[in-house]
């Protein structure tokens, strides 16, 4: 590649790296709050939303998020429902990181000591006013680094999108490298792409991470 | 189409066979690519231990660059590179060698964290009964940190497993290729899928309860281990 050609390449790969970065928006706008119902389902007393909730994230997660994409992509087809790439993206890979999430608040939730709810309770705090103002604000600020790397993964899931077509900036790199033929060219400026939009991210974790050790 | 003869072919002893030898392919690559990965991963945390600046650096820009990547481009960027080099790895040998790249870098900080974990006395003990620092590694830190080390591992394992899944993509004959293979010629993909996503969850599940057995000594660990780090 020239110089006068590489610019075209550029602002095609920055087409896809925009829509790499609106996919990972969305779906970390709908996999955190799913994620933090399903992980108080699964902290509440009450059995039929524990088992919900626990179902719920062993079925996700141990399941290949490639797999969920090509469900919704090829499979809703088969039965007459046709649901747009970009889409089935975004619902394939929330289902799948909305049970990491659970993971984590549960785990952060299970982890504030009991005595925080007991004081709470005295105080005249309902079980879920309890859980509102005093149990979950201290579980999400001590797993604030563990969705913060689980939001550096949904950025690298998005990555399965291009299988489908979708026009994320891994797509728009297979899509340059058969044009072009420049195989290593193409494929390293997609890992710097990828490199700048995570490692700035990975830092603001390891503060995060500081931070929340400082306190602990 | 009615549903039943879209469940048929599922049912078919041929094709049950065709799809095991897809899972029969998932697992040697999975198990194949772990093997590796441990290997590699543990060449990289001893490199990144060292006190030796240049190699410390190189094996902890290895390990960054490659975490902070899609594995699904890591794994395209070997292919090409293996088929640009004129290596004849085959399909299998590019897919396993793509993944071990990859699962050797987060290997590595697995393998790092099982070594630090073990007491620096440890070490002082061995090099003053005269071992090298070779020999201190090899039989006194990683026996020690292997065992630590297990519980992360199995969930390393079932990551590779749902990441084998991608090498359909460049045409392995694994097991989501066979099913899309299979529904191709049928036309029934949400049975197909489902069936397969079934083996999938089978497997991770069986493992990912298999790792919470193994490190139910040290469940409070785990569970503040959680809170830091969930590879997804």
């Amino acid at each position: 590649m020239t110089g006068a050609q590489a610019w075209p390449s550029l602002s095609f790969l920055l087409e896809g790296f925009r829509l790499t970065i609106w996919l990972t928006f969305l779906c970390a706008a709908c996999s955190l709050p799913l994620g933090a119902v399903v992980g108080i389902a699964r902290s509440t007393p009450v059995l039929a939303l524990r088992a919900a909730g626990t179902a719920y994230v062993e079925f996700f997660r141990n399941v290949p998020p490639l797999i969920l994409l090509f469900f919704f992509y090829f499979g809703l087809p088969g039965v007459g429902v046709t649901v747009e790439g970009f889409t089935c993206g975004v619902i394939a890979l929330t289902l799948y990181t909305a049970a990491f999430v659970a993971e984590s608040v549960r785990a952060g939730i299970a982890a504030v000591d009991r005595g925080q709810v007991e004081a709470a309770r005295s105080l005249g705090f309902g079980y879920l006013g309890a859980l509102r103002y005093v149990v979950f604000p201290q579980a999400v600020a001590m797993v604030l680094p563990a969705l913060g790397n689980i939001t550096i993964g949904i950025v690298k899931n998005t990555a399965l999108v291009a299988t489908i077509g979708v026009a994320d900036l891994m797509h728009q790199g297979e899509v340059l490298e058969s044009r072009t033929f420049a195989t290593f060219s193409t494929f390293t400026t997609v890992a710097l792409f990828y490199l700048a939009l995570i490692i700035p991210m990975s830092l603001g974790v390891n503060a995060l991470d500081r931070r929340r050790r400082r306190m602990a | 189409m009615d549903f039943s003869a879209r469940l048929a072919p599922l049912l078919d002893a041929d094709i049950l066979r065709f799809l095991a030898g897809g899972l029969g392919l998932t697992l040697a690559v999975a198990l194949g690519t772990i093997v590796l990965s441990l290997l590699g991963g543990t060449v990289l945390a001893i490199g990144r231990l060292s006190s030796f600046r240049p190699v410390s650096l190189a094996a902890a820009g290895y390990i960054e660059t490659i975490r902070s990547l899609p594995s699904f481009l890591v794994l395209i960027y070997v292919y090409f590179a293996v088929y640009r080099a004129a290596l004849d790895l085959g399909t299998l040998g590019a897919v396993v060698l793509g993944l071990t790249v990859y699962h050797s870098a987060k290997t590595a900080e697995v393998v790092r964290a099982g070594i630090q974990s073990i007491d620096r006395g440890q070490v002082e003990a061995a090099r003053s009964l005269g071992l090298g620092f070779m020999q201190t590694l090899w039989s006194i830190v990683l026996p020690q940190a292997f065992r630590r080390m297990l519980p992360p591992l199995v969930s390393e394992l079932i990551l590779c497993i749902k990441n084998t899944s991608i090498g359909s993509i460049v045409g392995l004959n694994e097991l989501l290729r066979r099913g899309t293979i299979v529904y191709q010629q049928y036309f029934n993909p949400i049975e197909t899928l489902a069936l397969i996503a079934l083996v999938y969850w089978g497997l991770c599940f069986g493992l990912s309860v298999l790792a919470r057995r193994l490190e139910a000594t040290g469940a409070q660990q785990a569970e503040r281990a959680r809170l830091a780090t969930q590879e997804i």
